[in-house]
């Protein structure tokens, strides 16, 4: 490996760059603009996205299929952590797409709206580009930071209960990202005692002869538990449904794609890179049998709860639940060696598939706009919608059957190739079709929002449908039902890039 | 070209409706109604092109290309004799479906034709589909649009209806879906190749515990659709709450993909485990016949009654394709066919009256026949056709299977295939008696809607069937003569395909009883040579049946509890023993000797047309460690073709 320049050192980090400062001059740009304009700083925020998009695009001709050490190995730039870099940045792009109306309805007045998103942004594309555990946790914290205080950006001139229900949203998050953070760096501490290192290519050649390998095992249970926060896998999963029901709409969408791709990231990096080591991972005191039961019970619970939900947002939250214990699936199959490099991608186009998907549903969702001081998430107000605007009943139709893994969108292929690459290890069998029972039992949660929009006349209780002013909402489910349906009848090309975006390590 | 101008025609005329006005009722049937008949038309080209003589996929048919290509996933489709007319059938039956959507459809026109649009695209796609990735793709296509026909022009339980259907088809599909990845990953692992093709699965013979096993994903996920007794109860709530048109393609065509799956899929890809559950499958296919007539004879709602006909007439089919005869097989898909026709006669017909009256129940009607005299008559002769009268489309297919399920083990010996209906005689009688039965609920429920007094008021002055309603009766009326009175070109273009099913069948069931025999727990498989030699060699059996002849057929006793030690006695019961990996590998003169010594002991002489090996031939007495490692290597290793000369020599 070639020694870089500085200037060679902060291209390879230009995107995390390129984020941070848009951020800082929208910051900026958001004090001096009177109130009106502010719509003017969500379209700006836009150009910030394309810049660090085209960042992306070039990093990955750049990188190609090297990796890139910088920073005494501390950060590393390969095609993986530029795809997830390109995931999270396109479920930034449909969510800033959609705000900008959506702020405007609802007279939400929060400029740092904006410059939040993009700080948010540049924590994940920092997750995605950590080789050492502390700066792990510092993209971690970069990331959540700005979404605690996202969550409760419903602020109005006039209180209201909704605002009540964000702020209580903000501050449970608050709270428990900060124990889990806690918990996260407990373990980093734990592992760095046992080991004596942070760092990820070191942890894996050290893992397999730690002296304290009972104390390597608590820290990285500890890690499953902080993490598991962040990608919201039950028992951890508390807050979840709490939080996505109080945030604006669009920022849930943000957090149950962007937040939990790039907390995906941290997880297979650190799980299959640092401790992919076999009798670590697997063996009777291996962290993946720890790891196989979060995911069972991931999925079982949140579809379960799901079942029961009569608010869509919380519905989508305890799916979004559930599909995090799909994809735990797959990172567990990544930690077997052989399988390592198809289950990593594998997740990777899992959460293409899921990204697109989760946004254009939470954009459909947030697009429905209000009703007598409340946004429009029961079942009941979905009531008659495909009549009243059948394309946009379809595009969430699609977004449903490609949450719940039925042909031709994106998440029949994101299954498939997940659970194709877990049914190659005999002892994951059990949870692959524990995996599928679930996303039929999904199914049926799924087609409620289906047989409102489509069987249920709308009534008088249902009220005047008053969706988000503007095209711009109208563009961003557009621009997602296009992904997903493109991902689910040509996956071809998508899964060629996942493929090779292999980790450097 | 063809077929996937077929397949995706209607997605496209979907499409097209999408810029047609909203509510502009005329305009969107006259255009979903001339749009499907265009496509029916276009169809009728296969028919054109099919070359009678062939047995399997068509090659001037066939479609293939890259799709996900790095994954093996292909954009591969083929029609043969067994899918050439259940293509046809759907083709043919939307259109119809359409024009005898009549008052069931009351609103969202645009969205009803686009419906049943998409839901041709789904089931002519899962007819055609050889790949297993594009099967389930197609598979699942269908499922969304059928539940939306449900569920928005279904009658006061349509919710509860169209969500069964879609929880019942989902849990079978992903189990599925489980043995379809399944079956990817083993066959790469014994073969170095990434494929979805059912072609080249069908080479592939597992071990008798992952037949089972994946045979029943997949028959669980085919007897849902079917449906097998007992998991049929979604389909009354499905048939009865949903809309005309709905009820016409679901008894149609979407039953049918059930049995075309095992028929395609279930019984080549597991023929050991499809030997072995034969019998109960048979079973359960003859408690179908039985308890679908009954419970059919019990309804007083006509729908529940013909869907409940639906549910006994599958039973035929069943019963047809684990007789594993020629016959069987044909009667089968004759019924496929047949059923297809009178089924959707039934319900658009019943469809008709509902549309005058809105009440299901027969009690309500009596004497219709004074008010709708042309109406009536077009309603018997489908309701002759489907309780099986002589000269009508569905006495044939009910014939054959019976003769091919009574005669079992005579013809299956003539196929020197494996024997599975333990009773087939008396079986066979009992499912005979489902005919009477059929036409006993059949013609009480035509003399209660239909003869007799007019005893209720409202009936008095109902309208004679309308140019369109006949329009939608009258090519079913007429095939169901045609289908009765001249079946033989149905037949005989099915008939190649149906031999070489069975014969390709039975030469996998043999390699797979000798794993069972030999009690090996690894799958191997088949050179490519073995299948087309199965279907060239004699695809009916008959040379076979010769050379054995006063032998007093030696392989007809069920030899499951065979020891190793009598395997070697009658080598005639191995001819295609677990079979040598065509990957490649060099030739050892060694273990060539062995086998070229057994070899030259096959009676008759007849030359082997792939090479065989078989575990047998390996020295008894190996350890057991040592005995496994010979044989993996065995079956790794491509052999030259058999030469006993050449092997004395090199022992």
């Amino acid at each position: 490996m070639q020694s870089l320049t500085t200037m060679q050192k902060l291209l390879h980090v230009s995107p995390i760059l390129a984020a941070a400062i848009w951020a800082l001059v929208l910051l900026l740009l958001h004090v001096f603009s009177a109130e009106k304009r502010r719509t003017f700083l969500g379209h700006l925020s836009l150009v910030a996205l394309g810049t660090v998009g085209v960042l992306e695009l070039y990093l990955m001709r750049r990188v190609g299929a090297d990796a890139q050490l910088l920073f005494s190995g501390r950060v590393i730039v390969d095609a993986f952590a530029v795809q997830v870099g390109l995931i999270v940045t396109a479920g930034a792009f449909i969510t800033l797409l959609l705000s900008p109306s959506y702020l405007e309805r609802h007279e939400i007045d929060f400029g740092e709206y904006y410059p939040l998103v993009l700080f948010s942004l540049a924590g994940m594309l920092i997750i995605s580009s950590a080789a050492d555990l502390m700066v792990m946790v510092i993209g971690i914290e970069t990331m959540s930071l700005p979404i605690y205080a996202l969550c409760g950006s419903w602020r109005r001139k006039t209180a209201s209960t909704r605002e009540e229900a964000s702020m209580e949203a903000s501050f449970k998050y608050f709270l428990m990202g900060s124990f889990s953070t806690a918990i996260t760096l407990y373990g980093v501490a734990l592992v760095y005692g046992a080991t004596g290192t942070t760092l990820f290519a070191d942890l894996s050649v050290l893992g397999n002869a730690a002296a304290g390998k009972g104390l390597l095992l608590i820290g990285i249970a500890l890690l499953i538990g902080g993490l598991g926060f962040k990608i919201a896998a039950v028992p951890f999963h508390m807050w979840t449904p709490d939080v996505y029901e109080g945030a604006p709409t669009p920022i849930t969408g943000f957090m149950a794609a962007a937040v939990k791709t790039a907390a995906f990231a941290a997880v297979l990096r650190a799980f299959t890179a640092g401790f992919g080591a076999r009798d670590l991972a697997f063996g009777t005191s291996g962290w993946t049998s720890l790891l196989a039961l979060v995911a069972a019970i991931t999925m079982i619970l949140g579809n379960l709860a799901a079942l029961r939900q009569q608010n869509v947002k919380r519905m989508l939250a305890y799916s979004s639940i559930a599909h995090a214990g799909y994809i735990l699936i797959g990172v567990i199959a990544a930690a077997t060696p052989e399988l390592s490099a198809e289950a990593r991608s594998g997740v990777l186009f899992y959460l293409w598939a899921y990204t697109f998907t989760t946004v254009g549903a939470f954009g459909v969702v947030a697009w429905m706009g209000s009703k007598d001081d409340r946004e429009r998430t029961n079942v009941e107000d979905w009531n008659g919608l495909a009549e009243e605007r059948p394309g946009m009943a379809l595009a969430m139709t699609i977004f449903l059957l490609s949450l719940a893994g039925v042909p031709p969108t994106a998440g029949f292929f994101g299954k498939l190739l997940l659970f194709k690459a877990a049914i190659g290890n005999s002892g994951l069998i059990w949870l692959v079709v524990l995996g599928l029972v679930a996303s039929v039992v999904s199914v049926y949660y799924y087609l409620r929002i289906v047989v409102a929009m489509y069987f249920k006349e709308a009534s008088a209780e249902t009220g005047e449908l008053k969706p988000l002013p503007g095209g711009a909402p109208y563009v961003a489910v557009a621009l997602a039902t296009t992904a997903v349906l493109l991902i689910g009848v040509l996956p071809g090309r998508l899964w060629g890039y996942a493929a090779r975006a292999i980790m450097g390590f | 070209m063809i077929l996937t101008a077929i397949v995706f025609l209607p997605l496209l005329a979907a499409l097209v409706t999408m810029l047609l006005p909203k509510e502009d009722k005329v305009l969107l049937r006259n255009f979903g109604v001339a749009s499907t008949s265009l496509i029916f038309l276009f169809s009728l080209l296969l028919l054109w092109k099919f070359d009678g003589r062939v047995g399997g996929m068509q090659p001037s048919l066939s479609v293939n290309l890259a799709w996900l290509q790095s994954l093996g996933i292909r954009y591969q489709m083929g029609v043969d004799g067994i899918s050439l007319f259940l293509v046809l059938l759907t083709t043919f039956l939307t259109p119809i479906a359409i024009l005898g959507a009549g008052g069931s459809v009351t609103k969202r026109h645009r969205e009803f034709v686009a419906a049943m649009l998409v839901l041709e695209t789904g089931m002519l796609g899962a007819f055609v589909a050889l790949d297993m990735v594009l099967f389930y793709v197609f598979w699942e296509l269908m499922l969304v649009p059928m539940y939306l026909l449900i569920g928005i022009w279904g009658g006061e339980r349509r919710i509860y209806a169209a969500i069964k259907f879609v929880i019942y088809t989902m849990v079978g599909s992903v189990l599925m879906l489980v043995a379809i990845i399944y079956l990817y990953l083993r066959f790469h692992e014994l073969t170095g190749q990434w494929t979805f093709s059912l072609l080249e699965w069908n080479r592939m013979v597992l071990t008798p515990k992952e037949q089972l096993l994946c045979f029943g994903a997949f028959a669980l996920s085919f007897a849902i659709k079917v449906p097998i007794f007992p998991l049929h109860t979604w389909l009354p709530d499905a048939h009865v709450e949903a809309p005309t048109p709905g009820s016409v393609i679901l008894a149609g065509v979407l039953l049918k993909m059930g049995t075309y799956g095992i028929l395609r899929f279930a019984m080549p890809l597991f023929p050991y485990a499809a030997t072995k559950l034969a019998p109960y499958l048979a079973i359960l296919g003859i408690v179908g016949i039985i308890y679908g007539a009954l419970l059919a004879y019990a309804q007083k709602d006509a729908k529940k009654l013909i869907a409940y006909s639906s549910i006994s007439h599958l039973g035929f089919v069943i019963l047809g394709l684990m007789s594993l005869t020629i016959q069987g097989t044909q009667g089968a898909i004759y019924i496929m066919i047949a059923h297809g026709i009178t089924s959707a006669g039934l319900f658009l017909g019943f469809g008709i009256l509902y549309d005058r009256r809105h009440t299901r129940l027969m009690s309500e009607y009596g004497g219709i026949w004074k008010v709708m005299p042309t109406y009536s008559a077009l309603y018997m002769i489908i309701m002759l056709g489907s309780v099986g009268l002589p000269g009508l489309c569905g006495f044939i297919g009910e014939f054959l299977v019976l003769l091919g399920a009574y005669d079992h083990q005579a013809f299956v010996a003539f196929q020197s295939g494996p024997v599975m209906l333990s009773h087939p005689k008396l079986m066979t009688s009992i499912a005979a008696l489902g005919v009477i039965f059929s036409a006993l609920y059949l013609l009480v429920m035509f003399q209660r809607i239909f003869f007799g007094p007019v005893k209720h008021e409202v009936n008095q002055d109902l309208p004679d069937a309308t140019g369109v309603e006949l329009g939608a009766l009258v090519p079913l009326v007429v095939l169901v003569f045609v289908l009765g009175l001249v079946p033989s070109p149905l037949l005989r273009r099915m008939e190649p395909s149906v031999k070489l099913h069975l014969a390709q069948f039975v030469a996998k069931q043999k390699a797979s009883e000798e794993i069972a025999k030999a009690d090996i727990r690894k799958a191997f498989v088949l050179p490519r040579a073995v299948l087309d030699a199965a279907a060239l060699k004699d695809p009916s059996g008959m040379k076979a049946h010769k050379m054995q002849k006063g032998k007093k057929f030696p392989e007809l006793g069920m030899r499951r509890g065979r020891s190793a030690r009598t395997r070697g006695t009658t080598p005639v019961d191995h001819p295609q023993g677990p079979a040598v990996n065509e990957a490649a590998g060099a030739r050892e003169p060694s273990r060539q000797g062995r086998r070229g010594a057994r070899g030259a002991a096959q009676p008759g002489g007849a030359p082997q047309p792939f090479n065989t090996i078989t575990p047998m031939d390996l020295p008894r007495g190996l350890r057991l460690g040592q005995k496994r490692r010979l044989e993996q290597e065995v079956r790794y290793q491509k052999r030259p073709p058999l030469d006993p000369k050449a092997a004395q020599g090199g022992r």
